[in-house]
């Protein structure tokens, strides 16, 4: 008996040393200070989160500013952020949020109800830029000091999600209001980091915030770094030899021709990170030829998308077998389009086609897309079709595939929240506001599987509802889908916890160098 | 007196190119296809709020009359707000000014600091083949690509040596020159030839003239001949070769610019127009054509203190 009883005691000793060496352990890992600099290539507009945005300038202001719920360490899935806790009614019309207790703001006030209630009403505003993404809410009400209460028109599962938006940052509104303008410049938030310089076009520089809540593995609260220098190195040369004599810790957007050889860099680490973004090829349903389905059947069959994997993409990413990219709900069951020429000819001769000559744009200067469409021409012309390349710079594409002056375009789509509901819409509903993201493709029974998903708060419900309609939309040939494009990025070995996270950022909160 | 005649003379006639400029490059950037707000959220933005947008913004009246509030406004010294950026167009110019001044200043220097010497031993040396040499190793350079240039630069000596920064503008004044040798020296490629050219030509119109006959005669030194004689008189086809090529400089520059991260005009210019920030893009074609305009305006004053002829006619 005696002898079972010091065993346990001894284990639990042992158990105890161990939990609280394992915890030292990770307090004596990581190492606090240093200055990281960060090579981009977009630049950052403004630190405003309601202003109608970019990528430069979202990716910045998710270190500075942060939402009620946030996206969590790899992306893909949410947590509580400066909402503590939320419940919601039965019948999923009334959300609850709690604030967390004693947050405080780069300049000390404390965080208020108010300062939340301001915030939600300007993301909301149906002309802000994400104001779709709130369509269903109804109104933002102060319950008590600490509690906000949001109603809703209609059920809506994509609301946390919404809440996860950069745009859905939490602001503080006394300084907000004094000046708009100043605050695009050096915002008040509650995040890890606040602005100390930002020159246009050329850097920002982030300081720690020396009020924000969260702790880091020692106990001390986060950030580990002491400065962060966002560079905009637009010449994607530039940030990969940059990367190569240290003059930059990591660099984004490492061109995939040159990835092989950041891979060999000494000292460097290749991150090869899963996105949600996916190149493909717009269709325009409502012009000749590709308003006929079995002709953009037949171009899918003709995609000789194993040569576009090797010659584009140097075989980073993952042939799709979606009309939308990789998110939460994606449906490995729909199969791919084989590569099939003998097909793609009987479906063309099927169709009737009539030798209307096919213009494929593409950006100039993109030179991978370029080559994509290269290789699309080769397959679709021994199928039978007149096909040209026309090259426009990328506002021109753009707008004139918006105005639905255009048959294929080779681009890409990605999404800004962690949730199917965003994408699968714009793009697939055809009763949409952007005629289905501008292939005027209009499909009944995908309306109606949609809001479904919308509505209902069933996980496994929306997975299924999901699958079908990318099943459909797939098969009804709504694009040409190219790769699950992945984010390459170089980074030196002394740069830990690095890590790009789907929805297109980085939390530089946790990111320590190891000098 | 005349001097100051001269200058105002010279000022009125700036204002009909630059309302000739101005007018050119706001028709053409609303001619191309695509819209600021549209761009920017990448499709994602309902048409009716687009077009209250622009008509908050007054940018859905006639052209003409955008035009003619964008002149009067500028005329006041107010360039308008840009779209993008969220500041005021006049703000965002002079701090993109320095970094392109001081560009075009190095680079104007470096080329002339190539130039001068190479292109003196090949007038004295004319046809050898040193001459030959000097002459083919200038057309070789000013045919490289400039994009090809800088990255070769950036390789050589900021990789392989180490010696020099590869992107930015740097802090202090001493290390801004070492962030912008190598972009001025890639501009010195397509410079310093057509200097080398002019000058070399000019100088051997010199040493062939009656007055060096008369000048070694009296038994000055070829020193004395090169620097009082020679060297002033190349001056004027240096300065008319610079100040006719500032515009070609300044598109130089925009491409120099984003190859080595300079935040100057040229590559806020670029992004302007990717953008269709049209207020800025406006602003920016008012800056250049001062520019080219105050650069022609000194060139002519510096004729005049080289030469006095000039003044009299």
């Amino acid at each position: 008996m005696l002898d079972k009883r010091k065993l346990i005691l001894a284990a639990l000793m042992l158990s105890s040393a161990l939990g609280g060496a394992s915890i030292m352990a990770s307090a004596e890992d990581v190492k606090r200070g240093g200055t990281l600099t960060l090579a981009r290539p977009d630049e950052a507009l403004t630190f405003d989160p309601f202003t109608p945005s970019d990528n430069g300038s979202i990716y910045n202001i998710m270190q500075v500013c942060e939402p009620l719920i946030i996206a969590d360490a790899s992306g893909t899935g949410l947590e509580p952020s400066l909402a503590e806790s939320w419940t919601v009614s039965a019948d999923g019309l009334t959300y609850d949020l709690k604030l967390r207790p004693g947050v405080k703001f780069s300049n000390g006030k404390p965080l208020t109800v108010e300062d939340a209630i301001f915030s939600m009403q300007k993301v909301s505003d149906p002309k802000a830029s994400f104001g779709f993404a709130f369509d269903a809410v109804k109104s933002f009400d102060k319950v008590d000091d600490s509690t906000l209460r949001i109603t809703l028109k209609r059920p809506y599962s994509a609301l946390e999600s919404a809440l996860s938006l950069f745009a859905a940052s939490i602001v503080s509104k006394a300084d907000f209001e004094k000046d708009p303008a100043a605050f695009g410049q050096k915002p008040v938030c509650t995040g890890p980091f606040q602005v100390e310089s930002y020159e246009r076009g050329t850097q920002v520089v982030l300081v720690p915030n020396p009020n924000y809540w969260r702790k880091g593995a020692d106990g001390k609260p986060l950030p580990y770094l002491d400065k962060v220098v966002l560079k905009y190195v637009p010449e994607s040369n530039s940030r990969v030899l940059g990367l190569q004599n240290g003059d930059f810790d990591a660099v984004l957007a490492v061109p995939l021709n040159q990835a092989a050889q950041v891979k060999t860099m000494d000292g460097v680490t290749l991150e090869v990170a899963p996105s949600y973004r996916l190149d493909y090829v717009y269709l325009n349903h409502g012009k000749k030829p590709f308003d006929d389905k079995r002709m953009r059947l037949a171009i899918n069959y003709a995609a000789n998308r194993d040569a576009i994997m090797k010659a584009v993409y140097f075989g980073y990413g993952e042939q799709p077998n979606s009309y939308m990219p990789k998110v939460n709900f994606w449906s490995d069951k729909v199969a791919k389009i084989p590569y099939d020429i003998e097909k793609a000819k009987a479906l063309v001769k099927e169709a009737g086609y009539d030798g209307t000559p096919i213009q494929l744009m593409v950006d100039t200067g993109n030179a991978p897309f370029r080559t994509a469409a290269t290789v699309l021409q080769q397959g679709w012309q021994q199928a039978g079709l007149k096909v040209e390349i026309v090259e426009y710079d990328v506002g021109t594409a753009f707008s004139m595939t918006q105005k639905g002056e255009y048959q294929a375009y080779v681009s890409y789509i990605t999404s800004d929240i962690n949730d199917d509901d965003e994408l699968a819409s714009i793009q697939a509903d055809g009763t949409g506001p952007t005629a289905a993201f501008f292939s005027n493709y209009k499909n009944e029974e995908v309306t109606k599987l949609l809001a479904q998903a919308r509505e209902t708060g069933d996980k496994a419900k929306r997975a299924e509802l999901y699958g079908k309609v990318q099943d459909i939309v797939y098969n009804d040939a709504y694009s040409v889908p190219l790769n699950f494009l992945p984010y390459v990025n170089g980074y030196r070995n002394t740069v830990k916890n690095w890590r790009n996270i789907t929805v297109g950022w980085w939390w530089l909160r946790d990111v320590w160098l190891d000098k | 007196m005349q001097i100051l005649h001269y200058i105002v003379a010279r000022c009125l006639h700036a204002v009909p190119v630059l309302i000739g400029v101005t007018i050119v490059v706001f028709l053409s950037i609303h001619l191309v296809p695509g819209d600021p707000i549209r761009i920017m959220m990448h499709g994602r933005i309902a048409d009716s709020e687009v077009a209250k947008i622009y008509h908050d913004l007054g940018m859905d009246r006639p052209i003409l009359l955008q035009y003619v509030v964008f002149l009067k406004n500028a005329l006041a010294g107010d360039l308008g707000m840009s779209l993008i950026q969220k500041a005021p167009v006049t703000t965002l110019v002079v701090e993109k000014l320095w970094p392109t001044l001081m560009l075009l200043a190095f680079s104007t220097a470096l080329s002339v600091l190539i130039a001068v010497p190479l292109s003196l031993l090949a007038a004295f040396r004319r046809n050898s083949w040193l001459d030959t040499a000097i002459r083919l190793g200038s057309i070789i350079g000013f045919a490289m690509p400039s994009y090809w240039i800088g990255l070769l630069l950036m390789l050589f000596f900021g990789l392989l040596l180490g010696w020099l920064p590869i992107s930015g503008l740097g802090d202090t004044p001493l290390d801004r020159l070492r962030h912008l040798f190598m972009p001025s020296l890639t501009i010195a490629f397509f410079l310093a030839p057509i200097l080398l050219q002019s000058l070399r030509s000019a100088m051997l119109d010199v040493l062939t003239s009656e007055h060096i006959e008369v000048a070694r005669a009296k038994g000055l030194s070829e020193w004395r001949i090169l620097t009082k004689h020679v060297l002033r008189n190349a001056m004027i086809p240096v300065i008319t070769v610079l100040a006719v090529n500032i515009s070609w400089l300044l598109s130089g520059a925009v491409v120099v610019e984003y190859v080595f991260g300079l935040p100057g005009l040229g590559s806020l210019l670029v992004r302007s127009v990717g953008y269709r920030d049209y207020p800025l893009i406006q602003g920016l074609a008012f800056v250049f054509g001062v520019l080219v305009i105050i650069v022609n305006l000194l060139a002519d004053l510096s004729y005049m203190l080289i030469d006095r002829r000039v003044l009299r006619s």
